[in-house]
């Protein structure tokens, strides 16, 4: 039975590769079938914001990246109440449907999955 | 028991040090690594033009020296690679880049044998950041 | 199942190691090491913040002694062989890269 895998993404979408290559793990995960899950913590969660414009900076917008995720049988995408709150954001109008969870329900997400990545 | 190690970040980062002893003291304990990844900046590792300072630790080589010895499956993500400069010589022909800078006993590949490797062993382990 | 956390930014300049006191389960450690050994600092938040989450905290030797931080009496000091072993005791590890 294959493992499963938890990968959480902290870095802000443009604060170099690691919101791509942190994505990319997932994508990868997914297409050797493999049960993945992803978590947006702390800046992570400025990824899933559907306004963005980063054309404005000549970087590419990780959206169509992010709706790939379903497609590679990622369905299970959680995003963190808090680090939502503390940027004054709503877990409503994100740019892929994400489970908004509290730090209980983070903890209880984390201790379900045999792997954790944390980028 | 059998282990895996991703690292994050290159090799002049005290991560990488610190992944390298780990990397010593899993052997030496009698346990088995399957394979080490290198991703993201940790794919500098890989590079053959590291010129460290006469008074540095120089981990790329002590990386090198403890791979071909163990005959450790060291395996650079080409993706990453490739954004960071890192080619081996069939990358280099294929996008005309003057010089390839990897080489045995480094191997490119893809994500997949991260996830293989974490799918095999009973730990996976990551060094990264600082 | 159990997670070893493994942190090494300093606590001062990060949040790292908030975030991971916020996902911490209870049967749960964390491993300083590198500059996340200077939340050792007693008297300091990070340490007050480590003390309390009622967890196992282990550090490297030799980032704590290359530092000169004092000796914790709650906080074991590990070599590597004990790190590796310390890997096995816990179900998975996740490093807060």
């Amino acid at each position: 039975m294959a493992k499963s895998m938890l990968i959480i993404s902290r870095q802000a979408p443009w604060a170099g590769p690691a919101a791509r290559e942190a994505l990319d793990i997932a994508l990868a995960g997914g297409a050797y079938d493999l049960p993945l899950a992803m978590l947006f913590l702390d800046d992570g969660v400025y990824q899933l914001l559907d306004t963005q414009a980063p054309a404005a900076l000549q970087q590419k917008n990780l959206a169509a990246n992010l709706q790939a995720l379903p497609l590679f049988g990622v369905e299970e995408v959680f995003v963190c109440s808090a680090s939502l709150a503390q940027r004054g954001l709503a877990s409503s109008g994100l740019a892929l449907p994400a489970q908004a969870l509290a730090d209980a329900q983070l903890r209880e997400l984390l201790a379900r999955f045999d792997l954790v990545v944390t980028l | 028991m059998k282990f895996a190690i991703a690292v994050y970040s290159p090799a002049h980062s005290p991560a990488s040090r610190r992944a390298l002893l780990f990397a010593q003291a899993v052997l030496a304990q009698g346990h088995q690594l399957l394979r080490v990844f290198f991703y993201q900046d940790g794919v500098h590792t890989a590079s053959s033009n590291i010129v460290t300072a006469q008074d540095e630790t120089d981990t790329a080589s002590q990386w090198r020296a403890f791979v071909v010895e163990h005959q450790i499956d060291a395996v650079v993500c080409i993706a990453a690679a490739l954004r960071r400069g890192v080619l081996d010589e069939e990358e280099a022909r294929r996008y005309q880049r003057t010089a390839a800078n990897l080489s045995q006993p480094w191997q490119l590949s893809g994500l997949g044998q991260l996830h293989e490797a974490a799918q095999q062993a009973d730990r996976l382990v990551s060094f990264g950041g600082h | 199942m159990s997670t070893l956390h493994v942190l090494s930014h300093s606590p001062f300049s990060d949040q790292r190691l908030h975030s991971c006191l916020r996902l911490l389960g209870d049967d749960d450690a964390i491993l300083l090491s590198g500059d996340a050994v200077y939340a050792l600092a007693p008297g300091s938040e990070p340490w007050a913040a480590l003390a309390s989450a009622g967890v196992a905290v282990f550090a490297l030797a030799e980032d704590a002694q290359a530092r000169a931080l004092p000796n914790n009496p709650g906080v074991e000091l590990l070599d590597y062989p004990a790190f590796v072993e310390l890997t096995l005791a816990y179900e998975k590890v996740n490093s807060w890269l």
